[in-house]
């Protein structure tokens, strides 16, 4: 039984090379998936963004050494290598935000004395290289049928100077903006489960309620409406979903934002200041 | 020499002609199945604020008042009475670790375990010094589920002679989902091998001795070389295996034999082959088809 993904919204291709310049609002690359191509991994998945690609692969719940196990849930480890190099710092704080991602989405108590492993591979980085690493993990670590408390997906935002918001931005997008934010969501009350933002915006442009609705809400309907699952009970190897680009006005019909917790990490000040906070928090 | 290259192509769906009757409700982690609280929830699910929500992708399956959602692809886990085929991973004091494909190790005590000759006494610390001359690290051995421990590891006995460690042959390790449960699943296939269908996913292909020994099954391997004959049909009997389960075919011995007949026209290299895999799996199906209606 195979079911396609059917939408309405137009399809936008965008070339690699820095091309037409998108709409305010907010539409994202071409983006695809693909599960199951890896033999050996209990559960992989491919994400493509435009011209950025990231392979994962998620091994567990297995075995754990005896010094990394924790007595009342699984123990959740990210690897993450670039595509040329050595991982080095910047590897790590992303293999962290990742790691915290997950927790907090994947039901850990059910597997005490455990490991879940997830390896990600930077196959291609041609921007929003962060959110394209979280959206391939959570779609291996449902290709591996690792119980999870929800789907979530990962969104890169670029602020250019003049304010317009550019969705999944490319690396010149990247360059030239002033702040790039990344967030992940999850699909089942649309909460915020991580953000990482870098550069200078102001708290109009973080919390507004507009920006704020147009942020997170645009990001999360952009990726998880269409992120259905294919049957592979028919298919012999793989399930592929071609992923299409929805307009950001379109309302998918399960209501507003809620408003945002006290806890938000763009912090209501009056002046711009530099960020380079990466915070990240589960769903309590 | 000629050699043969495939590159990857846009696959096509496989056909409804299966008749699957009823549509399948499918769900993602997060979505809800049900609002109605009489329902115990099964294996997939967690309730959360009086909803019942799937936590792994799947199929949701119903059986009066249980709902569980049955994932694509899991670990074996362990039921008691199951046969499983395992890897010996670590020698420890008075037990073995058994790697079986589940989600944490099998281990296999010392005291489980079926001493030389069958004899039965108890377990001294001569035995607790000799174990790696019974089993070593690399080990294939054949066993039955004791006892299943509340995190979900598993406990292995070979109080059978018909258990113990395996000598020559072919391992195929293919999903636990694929093999059917059965009375038995040490099978002697009358085309001249004999195969061992592991509940965890492990198949075992091996030549049938020639006379059943007492010690069938015990510590020594039989080392003499397997004649070409022999061969061929287990190198055979292993590729039909993979044709059965690329095309996700339930596998026990009806089907693997059914599977050997039809492929029989073809040479053994050429039934790896995408086109030919699929027409020996559909004449398997039909004849099975045939048997049961």
């Amino acid at each position: 039984m195979e079911e396609e993904m059917h939408t309405d919204a137009k399809i936008r291709a965008e070339t690699g090379a820095g091309s037409s310049p998108r709409g305010p609002g907010c539409s994202l690359r071409h983006f695809a998936c693909e599960q199951n191509l890896l033999s050996r991994p209990d559960g992989s998945a491919s994400f493509l963004q435009g011209d950025t690609s990231v392979l994962a692969g998620v091994y567990g719940p297995a075995e754990v050494k005896v010094s990394k196990e924790i007595f009342n849930k699984a123990t959740l480890e990210v690897i993450l290598r670039p595509k040329i190099g050595l991982p080095g710092v910047a590897e790590k704080s992303r293999e962290r935000l990742i790691r915290n991602t997950c927790e907090a989405v994947v039901l850990g108590t059910l597997h005490p004395r455990t490991s879940i492993t997830v390896v990600l591979q930077v196959v291609s980085d041609a921007g929003s290289l962060l959110a394209c690493c979280l959206n391939a993990a959570c779609m291996a670590l449902v290709d591996a049928g690792v119980p999870m408390r929800a789907l979530f997906c990962g969104v890169t935002c670029a602020l250019d100077s003049d304010g317009t918001l550019v969705l999944d931005p490319t690396s010149k997008q990247e360059k030239e903006a002033r702040a790039v934010l990344t967030f992940a969501v999850d699909n089942v009350e649309r909460k915020l489960l991580m953000s990482s933002t870098k550069g200078l915006f102001s708290d109009a442009e973080g919390s507004a309620p507009s920006t704020n609705q147009s942020l997170p809400r645009s990001s999360s309907s952009a990726w998880l409406r269409p992120r259905r699952l294919r049957n592979t009970s028919s298919a012999s190897t793989g399930n592929r979903c071609r992923g299409v680009t929805p307009r950001a006005e379109t309302s998918w019909g399960r209501g507003p934002l809620p408003p945002p917790p006290p806890t938000h990490p763009l912090q209501p000040e009056a002046n711009q200041r530099p960020s380079l906070a990466s915070r990240s928090y589960g769903l309590m | 020499m000629a050699m043969e290259m495939r590159l990857p192509v846009a696959r096509k769906p496989l056909s409804e002609r299966l008749g699957r009757d009823t549509k399948k409700h499918l769900v993602v982690p997060g979505d809800t199945i049900t609002t109605d609280t009489g329902f115990m929830r099964g294996h997939g699910t967690y309730m959360g604020e009086e909803k019942l929500i799937a936590s792994v992708a799947g199929s949701v399956e119903r059986v009066n008042k249980l709902i569980c959602v049955k994932a694509l692809k899991t670990r074996y886990i362990g039921e008691v009475g199951d046969i499983v085929v395992g890897r010996i991973t670590e020698v420890q004091q008075k037990r073995w670790k058994v790697e079986t494909n589940s989600r944490l190790d099998s281990v296999l005590l010392l005291s489980s375990m079926n001493l030389p000759g069958g004899e039965l006494r108890r377990r001294s610390a001569e035995d607790e010094l000799a174990m790696r001359g019974f089993l070593q690290e690399g080990d294939l051995i054949s066993a039955e589920v004791q006892a299943v421990f509340s995190d979900g590891a598993v406990s292995l006995h070979t109080r059978s002679l018909k258990y113990g460690k395996l000598g020559q042959g072919v391992l195929v390790q293919v999903s636990p989902s694929l093999v059917k449960r059965q009375k038995t699943h040490f099978h002697d296939l009358p085309c001249g091998a004999s195969v061992i269908l592991g509940n965890n996913g492990f198949i075992w292909i091996y030549p049938t001795p020639e006379h059943k020994e007492e010690e069938a099954g015990g510590f020594m391997a039989n080392l003499e070389p397997v004649s070409l004959a022999d061969r061929e049909v287990i190198s055979r009997l292993r590729n039909c295996i993979v044709s059965l389960v690329t095309q996700r075919m339930m596998l026990y011995d009806t089907s693997i034999l059914y599977c050997y007949e039809a492929s029989l026209p073809h040479q053994i290299k050429d039934i790896l082959k995408p086109e030919i895999m699929e027409e020996i799996v559909m004449e398997t199906r039909q004849r099975l088809l045939e048997q049961e209606g």
